[in-house]
C-alpha cells in the first residue's frame, strides 16, 4: 500500500513538474494554462486574504441548509412510505413524475420564485437531494427484518419507541447511503446554481474569474472546490463513525453470523 | 417480480388531484399567474411549441449532445477502466491523480472548457464526457479487480490468449459493475448537458428553459421542463431495456448458481 502511494505521488509530481516546465518554456499558452506554481501562489494569497474561505462559507451555508432540509423532510416521509403501502402508493406516482427531472432544470423555476437570493439555491439543493434520500430510506425500512418489529410489538413498545429504537437504527445504513449519495449532488448543485444565478459563492467565483480572464484565480477556485469535496467526504465518514459507532459492530457481527 | 403489478389507482388519482388543484388554484388567483400558470395553459404552450417545432429542435440538439457525450465517455471509461483494473502498476501511478480530481464537483470544469474551447457544441460535449467518465471509470476498475483470479488463471491454463481473456472473462465478469457505472453516468450526462446549455448555450433545452424564465414566459418554461423530464424518463427506460437484453445471460447464470 505504501509503495502504491509512493508511485501515485511520484507520478503526480512528475506531471506537475512537466506542466510547470511546459508553461514556463511557453510550449503551452501560459495565459490559458498558467504554471502550477502561479496557481498555488494565487491560491495561498486568496486563502490568507480570506477571499476563498469567505466564498466557501457562503456556499456551504446554502448547501447545508438545502441538504438538511431535504433530510428532515424526506427521511420521515421515507419511513412512512416504507411502513405503509397505502402511503407509498399515494405518493409513488408523484415521485416517479418528478424524479426524472434533471436537477439543474429546476434552477429557472427557483429563480422565478425566489430571485437570486439564498432561497433559490436552498430550494434547488433540497429538490436534488430529495430522491436519493427518500428512495434509500424507503428501501431501508422495507428491508427491516419483521421479526424485529414483531418482537418489539410483543414487548409492548409504543409506536414512537418502535420508530426511534427499532426502525430508525435498523435502517440507518440505508439512510446513511442516501445521505452519502446526496453529498456530491449537493456540492454540484450549489456550484451550478451559483454559476447560473448569483453574485457570490465559490461557484460564482470560479465562473466570474473566467469571465474576467483571471485565469490563475479560476484554477485556484477549482483547487478550493476539490479540497472542499475531499474534506466534506472525510467529515461525513468521521461523523458517521462518531454518531453510529454501533453500526460497525453490527455489520461485523452480521459478517460473522 | 415486476410483472402483474396492479395499476396504482391511488397514486394516479393523487397525482391527478394535484394537477386539478393546481389548475383551479391558478385560475382562482390570477395574481400568481406568473408563478403558477394553469396546467391547461402549460399544456397548450407545450402543444404550440411542439407544433411550431421550436421545442423539438431544442430537444433534438440536447439529445444529440447527450448521446455524443455519453457514448464517448462510456467508450473511453470502459477502455481505460479495464486497462487500469488489469495492470496494477498503471493503476498505482494514476491513483493519486484520480483521488485528487474525483471529489471536485465536475461542473467546475465548465469555466475551463469555455476558456479552452469557447462556447459551442465542442465545449458542451467535452464537459459532459469529463463528468460522465468518473462513475463509469471507477466502477469498471472495481469490476475488473473483483473478478475471481481463478477464472483468469483457468483461462490461461486453457491457453486463451490475452484478447480472448479480455473479451470472454474480464468484460463479462466486470459487466454488472460497468452497467451500474453507466446508469449513474446517464443521469450525470443529462445534468451536465443541461447545465452547460444554461451557462453558455444558445440552443438546447437547458437554454430554452432558462431563456423562457428570463422572458417571464413561465408556461413555456414549465413546458420545457416537462419535455426534459420526458427525455430523462425515456432515456432511463431505454437503458433498462437494453440492460435487461444485454444481461440476460447473467440472470440465467445467477439462477443456475442459486439452484
Amino acid at each position: 500500500m505504501g509503495l502504491r502511494r509512493f508511485h501515485g505521488m511520484a507520478f503526480l509530481l512528475t506531471l506537475l513538474a512537466l506542466w510547470e516546465l511546459a508553461a514556463q518554456a511557453e510550449w503551452i499558452n501560459a495565459l490559458i494554462v498558467p504554471p502550477p506554481s502561479k496557481i498555488l501562489k494565487i491560491f495561498s494569497e486568496l486563502t490568507w486574504s480570506g477571499q476563498i474561505p469567505m466564498q466557501i462559507l457562503v456556499s456551504m451555508k446554502r448547501a447545508l441548509a438545502g441538504y438538511l432540509l431535504a433530510a428532515v423532510v424526506f427521511i420521515p416521509l421515507g419511513v412512512l412510505m416504507g411502513l405503509s403501502p397505502t402511503i407509498h402508493r399515494l405518493f409513488e406516482v408523484i415521485v416517479e413524475m418528478l424524479r426524472p427531472v434533471p436537477p439543474p432544470v429546476v434552477i429557472p423555476v427557483a429563480l422565478l420564485f425566489f430571485g437570486l437570493g439564498d432561497e433559490m439555491k436552498i430550494f434547488v439543493i433540497f429538490f436534488s437531494c430529495a430522491w436519493p434520500i427518500l428512495l434509500n430510506t424507503i428501501d431501508g425500512v422495507r428491508g427491516i427484518d419483521w421479526v424485529l418489529l414483531n418482537t418489539a410489538r410483543t414487548f409492548g413498545l409504543s409506536r414512537g419507541k418502535i420508530i426511534w429504537q427499532v426502525i430508525l437504527p435498523a435502517c440507518s445504513p440505508q439512510i446513511i447511503t442516501g445521505l452519502r449519495v446526496s453529498l456530491p449532488i449537493m456540492l454540484i448543485l450549489v456550484v451550478i446554481s451559483e454559476m447560473v444565478g448569483s453574485t457570490d459563492g465559490i461557484g460564482y467565483f470560479v465562473l466570474d474569474s473566467q469571465r474576467r480572464f483571471k485565469v490563475a484565480q479560476m484554477y485556484a477556485g477549482m483547487l478550493a472546490l476539490a479540497l472542499l469535496g475531499y474534506t466534506l467526504n472525510q467529515l461525513f465518514n468521521f461523523l458517521q463513525r462518531l454518531l453510529l459507532p454501533w453500526q460497525r459492530g453490527l455489520l461485523r457481527r452480521g459478517d460473522e453470523g | 417480480m415486476n410483472q402483474a403489478k396492479p395499476f396504482n389507482w391511488l397514486g394516479w388519482s393523487s397525482f391527478a388531484l394535484l394537477l386539478v388543484a393546481w389548475e383551479l388554484g391558478a385560475r382562482a388567483t390570477p395574481k400568481l399567474e406568473l408563478y403558477f400558470p394553469p396546467v391547461s395553459r402549460i399544456l397548450s404552450a407545450l402543444g404550440q411549441a411542439l407544433a411550431a417545432g421550436s421545442i423539438t429542435q431544442h430537444a433534438l440538439v440536447t439529445l444529440a449532445r447527450f448521446a455524443e457525450g455519453f457514448l464517448l465517455a462510456a467508450l473511453l471509461a470502459v477502455l481505460s477502466g479495464v486497462v487500469l483494473g488489469y495492470f496494477r502498476f498503471l493503476n498505482s501511478l494514476l491513483a493519486t491523480l484520480i483521488e485528487l480530481l474525483r471529489p471536485m464537483p465536475s461542473v467546475a470544469i465548465i469555466p475551463v472548457a469555455i476558456l479552452l474551447l469557447g462556447i459551442g457544441d465542442g465545449m458542451i460535449v467535452s464537459v459532459t464526457v469529463y463528468a460522465t467518465l468518473w462513475p463509469i471509470l471507477i466502477n469498471t476498475i472495481d469490476g475488473v479487480r473483483n473478478i475471481d483470479p481463478t477464472l483468469i488463471d483457468t483461462g490461461r491454463t486453457f491457453g486463451l490468449n490475452r484478447w480472448r481473456i479480455l473479451c470472454q472473462i474480464i468484460l463479462p465478469g466486470a459487466s454488472p459493475y460497468i452497467v451500474t457505472g453507466l446508469r449513474i453516468g446517464l443521469s450525470i450526462a443529462l445534468i451536465l448537458v443541461t447545465t452547460a446549455e444554461m451557462i453558455a448555450g444558445s440552443t438546447g433545452l437547458g437554454f430554452f428553459i432558462l431563456d423562457e424564465e428570463r422572458a417571464m414566459n413561465s408556461a413555456n418554461m414549465y413546458a420545457g421542463i416537462v419535455v426534459v423530464a420526458l427525455l430523462g424518463y425515456m432515456l432511463n427506460r431505454l437503458f433498462l431495456m437494453i440492460e435487461s437484453r444485454a444481461m440476460k445471460w447473467r440472470h440465467g447464470m445467477m439462477a443456475r448458481q442459486a439452484a
